[in-house]
């Protein structure tokens, strides 16, 4: 017996139900657990409350989204700004740690791996606190640096706007290697012994044939830096200072000491649209659409 | 990806390489960026490995007193650390067999078949992944404690469920993207083998499709499960008064003392988790062995 | 990707991910294992549950206690110290509040200005079950009366702790006497994120009255703090995190409670805590019974059970807060050894002299405490 099953050229069955039985689990999990309550968010930032203990009725205030826009416009620029100086950094460690990886690997290619990602089984806070001892003001990197004279006598690294920069490098770094990795290994190997060929400067050779082959890599990559460093509060909570205040620290600060739902909800929401623009300018100018 | 396509002969790291001088100092610089990145990462795991051997002063396990072993003859001194960090495997545990089942099915269906609404449903799974975890935990608590904001008059207490709702929610976006990157470039064709031979589709389901895939399936739940246990910010928004996992537990815990069995059973994982890698390579290496013997 | 007949080509990075099964073999085999071992260690210590359910900070109990107290009563306790923060344990048990559901808790330990919250503005406390503390009396008369609780019919001090200024010597050089001083450092420096403690110091500083604050009153108190930040003379709000940095020497000087201070600076005699000049604040933790509870006599007798002065003195050795109770510094000369030595440790037994340079911070009018508390968390850059 055999099935004449139509398939196209990626070898995929043209259906219209069968797909839909496998993805309707997930998708309902999703919508009630995701989907439902961003909608629930949404109502909820378009609601008002009467006092501050009460519960949130909706109106359509529109209000809130002003409010959060000209009262938070300093914290918005902050978390994308420190994003996006983490995820540059990330890019320019990870991508040497990827290569070497991919081209020079071998056999032990699935251990080193492993390795940048076994750091990260530790706990999140716990590795944080390390480096509050690493950077810390009668830390050896401090001395080391004061003796150099990069740093003055009086100043410090931490609850500085560079320790919390390091800070979501550090933690967002393997989902930078990672995907860069991904790209790279997909690449013919021929084609560097082509790319040593045609340019005996390895460094052109580099430039016009891996770069743009790793780019899909590299745009994964740098999406899951920027994004979720854009909305941490944790890395600002005990590395910053009053002054370094990210827009997580200000929803964080609105829903459980303010209570104040509304406005929370509303800078949410700001938020995600900002992201979603900003993934929408960056695919376009590196001409790749998928994220995985 | 191997290099046998075509015939050429060479192990992949010989491909390009350079003889000039120019080419061997980039090389040179690459690598030793490269090692600088690998000691860059592990930096604080030395400091976290270290301070577990620390006698601490006071409450705090931030100076250096002396070395000791007796936080490692005593690793499960602090309870409420071990009930945590208990709690936080079974989470991981259930949420991580959950999402990578739900997940594995959503990426099949989307790569096995063209169909229509294939597109939507990519971006329904993405958008998910680009909210960030505040978000993520602010709606979900809005969804837990408001239940009137909703079309349902069903309301959650906070507590195990929620924590492993969220979990799951946030891990099948994980799994599925996953899964369906190392799907590209399966042979589908190999179904209809398996059933040319006289195979159901069934049989061929769980004969032929699943132990290809499992490898991938595999590196989903675990990718899943280190995001599970080391959740935070989502899991603080929507965790209970008496359901602490072990990264809430550090974290309250933190602010009145660090003591050194925080670094020991986060050295325990990390031995396990290498452990586990190295058992995983050798396996590999002896099954290549085995193989092309 | 070449696939032989069975598909297990020449594709190395197959096979070797194929090493992932016998690695998942192993997790799950390991965490199965690990968690059996460690559940079988966790069971061997847990007693009987469910008569008495108990939610505090952490580090805020003894090791004894618990188990004095089970054999004294034959109440099984089930004790969590799952409160972090104030204002994270409101917002997540206020709507079950609402709702006028039971939170799973007959007693929560809480700050003085929500409990007053819950007693007073929204009435989610429930009072202390009748005839059942014999030891109230014991309780020092300078607390027996505040403004949220009078007659203590909903709240009994847990533990008192005294807000004032701790430093590091060896960091700042110098020693710190005043506000002023503390503002004037070079080294790093940081207040208390908890809004009363911070502003009521600095209220004491511009000479005002700390026990009858308004919004206006801590006018210039704020305006102070507005400006130091702007200035950088104050470089970051923390919780309790203030006491590894110090010990560290990552803070010069912060604001401080006495407690946390109380355990370093035994260990480490540079950092040093002192009242400033103008005046330092007094604070309880409130022990609550929130609306609802189902074991609330059994709570009642926990309470009581702490403000017997040999209980009381046990605690507070090892807790080292001040404690409410009258007669535990005899109890404690009694105890003998390191318990004895904190007799004369002012931060745990109190000069009168100390005593007499703190004020407690008094309640605000709703509008007023909402007012400071968005101004506060603007301070933040929060808010």
């Amino acid at each position: 017996m055999s099935s004449k099953i139509e398939r196209d050229a990626h070898g995929r069955k043209q259906a219209r139900y069968a797909p839909w039985l496998l993805l309707v689990p997930g998708l309902l999990w999703l919508i009630w657990f995701f989907y439902l309550p961003l909608y629930s968010l949404f109502r909820m930032s378009l609601s008002t409350k009467p006092s501050r203990f009460a519960v949130p009725e909706f109106g359509w205030a529109w209000s809130n989204y002003s409010q959060a826009f000209s009262q938070y416009g300093a914290q918005f620029q902050r978390s994308f700004t420190y994003a996006l100086a983490a995820t540059i950094v990330a890019l320019l460690i990870a991508y040497p740690i990827a290569y070497v990886i991919a081209f020079r690997g071998g056999r032990y290619r699935n251990v080193l791996l492993g390795l940048v990602v076994v750091p990260f089984f530790t706990n999140f806070l716990i590795r944080t606190l390390a480096w509050k001892t690493i950077l810390g003001n009668q830390g050896p990197l401090i001395n080391l640096l004061q003796t150099i004279g990069v740093l003055g006598p009086n100043e410090t690294l931490l609850r500085t706007p560079l320790a919390v920069i390091g800070g979501l490098t550090y933690n967002f770094l393997p989902f930078m290697v990672l995907p860069i990795y991904v790209s790279l290994e997909k690449i013919d190997p021929r084609l560097l012994d082509a790319a040593r060929d045609l340019y005996s400067n390895t460094w052109r050779g580099f430039r016009k044939i891996i770069i743009p082959l790793s780019l899909p890599g590299v745009f994964a990559g740098s999406l899951l830096v920027f994004i979720p460093a854009a909305g941490d509060f944790v890395n600002s909570y005990y590395l910053g200072n009053a002054k370094t205040t990210m827009i997580g620290n200000v929803v964080q600060d609105q829903f459980l000491v303010q209570n104040n739902y509304p406005i929370a909800a509303a800078l949410s929401f700001v938020f995600i649209a900002i992201v979603m623009v900003v993934v929408a300018i960056y695919s376009r100018l590196l001409g790749t659409e998928e994220i995985a | 990806m191997s290099a046998v396509v075509g015939g050429a002969k060479k192990p992949r790291e010989q491909y390009g390489t350079v003889t000039s001088p120019a080419g061997r100092l980039g090389r040179f610089i690459i690598n030793l960026f490269a090692a600088g990145g690998l000691l860059y990462l592990f930096l604080p795991i030395f400091v976290i490995v270290a301070f577990s051997f620390n006698q601490p002063v006071g409450r705090f396990n931030a100076v250096w007193n002396r070395f000791t072993f007796d936080n490692w003859l005593h690793p499960f001194a602090d309870q409420a650390l071990v009930d945590a960090l208990l709690l936080s495997l079974k989470v991981a545990l259930i949420s991580t067999v959950v999402a990578t089942v739900i997940g594995t099915f959503m990426a099949i269906g989307l790569v096995r078949y063209r169909f229509r609404g294939g597109g939507a449903v990519n971006f329904l799974l993405v958008l998910p992944l680009t909210a960030p975890e505040i978000v993520l935990g602010a709606s979900l608590l809005t969804l837990f404690l408001a239940p009137t904001m909703l079309l349902f008059n069903i309301s959650f207490s906070l507590g195990f469920a929620t924590i492993v709702i969220a979990h799951i929610m946030f891990l099948v976006s994980y799994v599925a993207l996953t899964v369906r990157a190392r799907l590209r470039g399966f042979d589908w064709t190999l179904e209809d083998a398996a059933m040319d031979l006289g195979a159901n589709p069934t049989r061929t389901f769980w004969r032929v499709t699943l132990p290809l895939i499992t490898p991938g399936i595999l590196a989903a739940a675990l990718l899943s499960f280190a995001l599970s246990i080391d959740d935070f910010i989502i899991t603080y928004f929507v965790s209970g008064p008496s359901t602490t996992t072990f990264p809430v537990r550090i974290f309250g815990q933190s602010r009145t003392a660090t003591p050194p069995q925080i670094n020991v059973l986060s050295t325990m994982i990390l031995l396990v988790s290498i452990s586990i890698l190295a058992i995983g390579t050798l396996v590999s290496a002896r099954r290549t062995k085995r193989d092309t013997a | 990707m070449i696939k032989g007949p069975t598909g297990r080509g020449e594709d190395k990075s197959l096979v070797s991910r194929r090493g992932f099964l016998a690695g998942a073999g192993v997790i799950a085999g390991g965490a199965l294992a690990g968690s059996a071992f460690l559940t079988a260690c966790a069971d061997a210590s847990k007693q009987a549950t469910g008569a008495l359910q108990i939610s505090n900070w952490t580090g805020y109990i003894d090791p004894k206690s618990v188990a004095v107290f089970e054999k004294q009563t034959g109440i099984g306790v089930e004790y969590s110290e799952d409160i972090n923060d104030n204002n994270e344990w409101f917002a997540k048990n206020q709507l079950v509040l609402a709702k006028g559901d039971w939170i799973g808790r007959d007693a929560v330990v809480l700050d003085d200005w929500i409990a007053n919250r819950l007693i007073n503005r929204l009435k989610w406390a429930e009072p202390f079950a009748p005839g059942v503390l014999k030891n109230k009396a014991n309780l020092l008369p300078e607390l027996s009366n505040p403004a949220h609780d009078p007659g203590r019919r909903f709240s009994l001090p847990w533990a008192v702790g005294l807000t004032g200024i701790a430093y590091n010597r060896s960091v700042t050089k110098r020693d710190i006497k005043s506000l002023d001083d503390f503002l004037a450092l070079d080294s790093p420096t940081a207040v208390l994120s908890e809004m009363r403690d911070t502003v009521g110091l600095m209220m004491r500083a511009e000479r005002a009255d700390v026990t009858q604050p308004t919004a206006a009153s801590a006018e210039s108190a704020f305006a102070l703090l507005e400006k130091s930040v702007a200035d950088g003379a104050i470089d970051a709000f923390t919780g309790n995190d203030y006491v590894s940095d110090l010990a560290t020497g990552n803070l010069g000087a912060a604001f401080a409670w006495s407690g946390d201070v109380a355990q370093i600076t035994r260990d480490n005699p540079d950092v040093r805590f002192v009242i400033p000049d103008s005046g330092g604040l007094i604070w309880s933790d409130n022990f609550v019974i929130p609306k609802g509870a189902e074991h609330r006599v059994n709570a009642t007798k926990w309470i009581d059970f702490f403000y017997d002065p040999i209980n009381a003195a046990r605690l507070t050795a090892y807790v080292q807060y001040i404690s409410p109770v009258v007669g535990v510094a005899d109890e404690l000369a009694k105890m003998g050894g390191k318990a004895a030595r904190l007799i004369n440790d002012p931060l745990v037994v109190p000069t009168p002299s100390m005593l007499d340079s703190v004020a407690n911070f008094g309640i605000l009018n709703s509008g007023d405490a909402d007012a400071m508390d968005k101004r506060f968390s603007e301070l933040q850059g929060a808010a």
